[in-house]
């Protein structure tokens, strides 16, 4: 019963796993950058309000709540929309990524995971009001955010 | 041979040239690293501007040396000087060139950056005044103008290294001391810079800081934030 359960799970994990290949290979390449840069603007929306936060009155539960749409973002799988066609311009959906990311895919990854341990201690942090060290974990979410730019974003 | 002692640079000049130094080395350093330091690299590039407005209209309020008339002329001194035939004291001709140089690229340095972004939580005191894509585009000479300035402020420092060691012209202690041996009696110590010409500087470069800091926007008006 154990071995069949074990089995079953693995194959949904699987055919789980194989679907979500399906699902990212579906998205339109225009459409992959358009969400990812949604994600990037949305992330950058939430960081501000933490920001004015620390620099004026500070609300814990804006905080909180901006830190974990950060956070559930830099955890949604951002790498299925670095798919092929999504390195340059497509129309007016214009692009800045650097072709070097599709190439130094293992690279990414390390920054992407740093940076959703980032913003999973920002959440954390957050949770506990403390605006001292929710500022010391912004700051770190930040110098993430820029680790990757500096090296695969366009100027 | 006789020399005399001459006062060449005033005390305002050297206080400027220092501080500028010290201030872009920690622009460099805060930008380089990021994060909460963005903050710092804020501060610091309003003062770098306050700096620079100071210096160039210090140009024309300060004493003998430091003003543009005496020191900036026409390519034919520069081809002069080349030729061994400038005898003057102050900046020389290729130095001038120098000053105008780095005053221009460090003031279009401390522009695109009141004007930038960063994409990730920091935004120029003036970037509200232009669309996203202008701060990117202007944010991005930001970035690539680093290693050219960097560059520019090497050559500054190895031009002294070549005056020291080959000239035997030792131009560093003047910018400490001010003062400056020449064997020509009749050049004189400098004048003018008096304590109205720095109260106006000093004015000017505050208002400038004031300007480049968003003084001028008006706040904009409070919105009600619904509670979704």
């Amino acid at each position: 019963m154990k071995a069949i359960f074990a089995s079953t799970s693995a194959a949904l994990l699987t055919a789980a796993l194989a679907s979500s290949a399906v699902v990212a290979a579906d998205l339109k390449p225009e459409d992959q950058i358009r969400y990812r840069q949604a994600g990037y603007s949305f992330m950058a929306w939430n960081m501000g309000k933490i920001k004015a936060n620390l620099d004026g009155q500070y609300n814990a539960e804006q905080v909180s709540a901006a830190a974990n749409a950060i956070d559930a973002i830099a955890k949604s799988g951002m790498g299925a929309l670095y798919g092929p066609g999504t390195d340059q311009n497509i129309g007016e959906v214009k692009t800045r990524v650097k072709p070097e990311l599709f190439s130094n895919m293992q690279e990414v990854g390390t920054l992407a995971r740093d940076f959703a341990a980032a913003t999973d201690n920002l959440a954390k942090v957050a949770m506990s009001g403390d605006a001292a060290e929710v500022r010391g974990a912004f700051g770190a979410v930040g110098k993430a955010c820029k680790s990757c730019h500096d090296k695969f974003r366009a100027d | 041979m006789q020399t005399y002692r001459i006062r060449v640079w005033d005390l305002a000049t050297r206080v400027v040239h220092w501080a500028l130094f010290v201030l872009v080395v920690a622009a460099y350093v805060t930008g380089l690293i990021g994060g909460n330091l963005m903050q710092w690299h804020a501060w610091i590039g309003l003062a770098i501007v306050g700096l620079l407005a100071f210096r160039i209209a210090w140009g024309w309020l300060g004493s003998t040396y430091a003003r543009f008339g005496q020191f900036v002329r026409g390519p034919n001194a520069v081809l002069d000087y080349l030729r061994g035939r400038w005898h003057g004291v102050g900046h020389n001709p290729i130095g001038a060139v120098s000053v105008l140089v780095l005053l221009g690229v460090l003031s279009l340095q401390s522009l695109t950056g009141l004007f930038g972004n960063d994409d990730i939580a920091f935004e120029g005191p003036l970037y509200v005044l232009i669309s996203k894509d202008s701060s990117d585009w202007l944010i991005g000479l930001h970035r690539q103008m680093i290693w050219p300035i960097a560059a520019l402020v090497g050559l500054h420092v190895a031009a002294m290294v070549f005056y020291a060691l080959v000239r035997k012209d030792n131009l560093v202690t003047p910018m400490f001391t001010g003062e400056k041996r020449v064997s020509d009696p009749n050049i004189a110590s400098a004048k003018g810079g008096g304590w109205l010409a720095l109260l106006a500087a000093l004015l000017i470069a505050g208002a400038l800081v004031w300007v480049a800091n968003g003084g001028l926007i008006p706040p904009p008006p409070p919105v009600p934030v619904p509670a979704w």
